[in-house]
């Protein structure tokens, strides 16, 4: 890290990612007071892992599945979970190598995203993480978030490249019943009809050139 | 040059280090002095707040902006959601939001007959953030019980068809007959919006679901972005609920008035043009900076907080200009771009990189609650306080935070440590000053001798180029005589 530091000091690009490895540090877990518990069942709806489930009207947290993002203490109406700091923290971390490197690119590319590119700003993890992971078996958003921390920080922004990287792998993903961990996929720029981009032309969306920029990214011989 | 202004005080908040342990501020040092923003440009705008006059000026120009403005549709036996973003409760101390919310209540039941108001207030990532403003700005007395309610984008949706296909609101926002969008002008994050439909971004963000906010900040590009609360806005379902829109208007000193319309894309173009003139010196301005210290030093995540009215995610890149959406297709900060670093650096080579002049930052007081290790990673940063350190590391948005800052014992310290290594003395505080800036004296020096060459560059080439780009006739907006 200091190193990283000085190096920065000098004003040149931090390389700093290269050093540390894409990974979520799972140091806490959601625990219930269920004396304080109203039996809402919010918290089951918002965790993006399903890591909660109801025995008689009371929240269970299945600690192999809970990530720490904070949903559940965020949303509960009665103020009766918390975030309570594990004794042995753990790493959520997905390895690629051990892949043909050809299809964790293809099902990147597929998608459209690069395979280095950074898909959830919170864990840093990268598109061929994801890739590999669903390559693997994760086949739900679900147990994406498990293998690889996507989802794990703010669960907010990273949903749509984990069910476009599960399309394009040939999956169609079902919403969890009852839940409101998310609804579906939705457009990207490609699929902004014609008309639409004629009729907003003149308003400063830079549609065409933007899906310029997105190609050039994909493309890119760079790691 | 002028005394340093105080900054508000530290705040409670589950989201940030507890108040006792924020034991100095940057503005304290006697090398500091202040600028406002009225020193440096002479068209700075008027502002109504703050005022010796206090809240009692946005009440009225809240009447006086909503006598324009029908509510014939709104009957009494309906129901109308008041919708309030977090952000509002940020600017001036938040009590001029607060007080046009109120305003906003008061007027809807004196003329409707109404008596089913209520507030629903969006979130950026931090989902108890306006629960802690309704409490703070007592709106949950004012509205009545049960009648203020705080919202989050993960809570339960509802579907939006649109012409681009179905996205997803927050279904608390739309559960009432009408909706009445009451935000503010502030540029803020314009490395998202752009600038372009600045007005209706909550659609797709503060008032949307995960899907729609994930359409925005991975699907649609970089200036593609703010498309996504257009889409929301201009559906069926939105347009069937939407009665008017109020917004504080804003400069980067304060409050310049309130502005009131049934039409929210007519009070979209008169926010674009106020938002370029405004914001666009100022943002200019910092962009000549050469070298400094930025402190960060307000109770915000750390994206958020602002000198001059300007954000620090906007100063991190104001080595590009931000609102030259031909030029400048990936700001040095925003999303998109931060997505496009691989794993040796920018994937592609038009990315800019952090604005440069930025040789040290020091944490003195700032917030998690936002994805901000992009920040330590590429310009370092101190953090003080082992406390304040902590409160990132127990932030599930901040996982990777510290593993790139150094943390000094105190404020004195890391002071110390960022003068030796960043080998210059101009330092910009980040503390939300009201009306300007607090700073270094040599940074002080440097902004007034620029600001007269800056501000005839803007007027002159910037900002008709910016409207034009925004399909905006500067000659028109401007009263500018066509050469």
């Amino acid at each position: 890290m200091a190193a990283c530091f000085w190096h920065c000091l000098r004003m040149r690009p931090c390389v700093v990612r290269k050093l540390v490895k894409a990974m979520k540090l799972v140091a806490f877990l959601a625990t219930v007071d269920p004396n304080v518990c109203g039996g809402c069942r919010i918290c089951s709806k918002v965790c993006p892992t399903l890591a909660i489930t109801m025995v008689d009207k009371k929240p269970v947290v299945d600690s192999e599945r809970c990530v720490a993002c904070g949903n559940c203490e965020q949303r509960c109406e009665s103020r009766a979970i918390t975030l309570q700091k594990l004794a042995q923290s753990h790493v959520i971390t997905v390895t690629v190598d051990d892949l043909p490197r050809e299809q964790v690119d293809a099902l990147c590319i597929r998608a459209g995203f690069h395979p280095s590119q950074i898909l959830c700003y919170c864990s840093a993890t990268r598109a061929e993480e994801v890739a590999a992971a669903i390559i693997k078996g994760a086949h739900s958003p679900e147990e994406i978030t498990l293998r690889t921390g996507l989802r794990s920080g703010c669960s907010v922004e990273c949903i749509q490249p984990a069910l476009r990287l599960l399309q394009a792998y040939g999956i169609t993903p079902t919403p969890p019943k009852g839940g409101w961990q998310w609804y579906g996929i939705t457009p990207t720029l490609k699929e902004i009809p014609d008309a639409v981009k004629a009729k907003y032309q003149n308003h400063g969306f830079c549609f065409e050139e933007d899906l310029k920029l997105f190609e050039s990214i994909v493309s890119s011989e760079r790691r | 040059m002028r005394k340093v202004m105080m900054p508000a005080p530290a705040r409670q908040s589950q989201y940030g280090v507890a108040p006792q342990f924020v034991t100095k501020r940057a503005a304290e040092y006697p090398e500091m002095t202040s600028l406002m923003l009225s020193d440096l440009f002479d068209d700075t705008p008027a502002l109504i707040y703050p005022s010796e006059k206090g809240l009692s000026v946005i009440r009225d120009a809240t009447r006086k902006a909503l006598e324009r403005v029908n509510m014939s549709m709104i009957k009494p036996g309906q129901s109308v959601n008041i919708c309030a973003s977090h952000h509002g409760f940020t600017m001036a101390g938040g009590h001029p939001y607060a007080e046009m919310l109120k305003t906003l209540h008061d007027v809807i039941a004196e003329r409707t007959g109404c008596k089913n108001i209520r507030l629903r207030a969006g979130v950026g990532l931090r989902f108890r953030e306006t629960e802690e403003y309704i409490k703070r700005f007592e709106l949950d007395t004012y509205f009545g019980p049960n009648k203020a309610k705080g919202v989050a984008p993960i809570d339960e949706g509802i579907a939006i068809p649109t012409e681009i296909g179905t996205l997803y609101g927050i279904k608390a926002i739309y559960d009432a007959d009408w909706i009445v969008h009451a935000h503010n002008s502030d540029v803020r994050e314009v490395h998202f919006h752009r600038q372009v439909d600045r007005a209706v971004k909550p659609f797709g963000m503060s008032y949307a679901r995960i899907e729609t906010r994930s359409t925005y900040h991975q699907n649609l590009g970089p200036r593609g972005a703010n498309f996504t609360a257009r889409c929301i806005f201009a559906s069926d379902f939105v347009q069937s609920k939407f009665a008017f829109a109020s917004f504080l208007d804003m400069s980067p000193a304060g409050v310049v008035g309130v502005d009131a319309d049934n039409d929210l894309f007519a009070l979209n173009d008169r926010l674009t043009i106020k938002g370029c003139q405004y914001y666009g010196k100022i943002m200019t301005l910092l962009g000549e900076i050469d070298e400094c210290i930025a402190v960060l030093d307000f109770p915000c995540p750390v994206p958020y907080v602002f000198a001059a009215g300007v954000i620090y995610a906007n100063f991190v890149g104001a080595n590009t200009d931000l609102f030259d959406i031909e030029d400048t297709a990936l700001p040095a900060y925003t999303w998109y771009t931060e997505a496009f670093y691989g794993k040796n650096g920018p994937l592609i080579n038009s990315i800019a990189p952090i604005n440069p002049a930025i040789r040290m930052c020091v944490h003195n007081y700032a917030w998690g609650g936002y994805p901000s290790a992009f920040f330590a990673e590429h310009i370092p940063t101190i953090v003080v306080g082992a406390e304040q350190a902590e409160s990132m590391n127990r932030d599930s948005q901040n996982v990777q935070y510290m593993k790139h800052a150094l943390i000094a014992e105190s404020t004195d310290s890391a002071m110390r440590f960022a003068y030796k290594a960043a080998k210059t003395d101009k330092v910009i505080i980040f503390d939300g000053a009201i009306g300007g800036v607090n700073l270094s004296t040599s940074l002080a020096e440097l902004l007034v001798a620029r600001a007269p060459s800056v501000s005839r560059k803007v007027d002159a080439v910037l900002l008709p180029k910016w409207l034009k780009q925004r399909g905006i006739d500067p000659v028109a907006a401007l009263g500018l005589v066509a050469v």
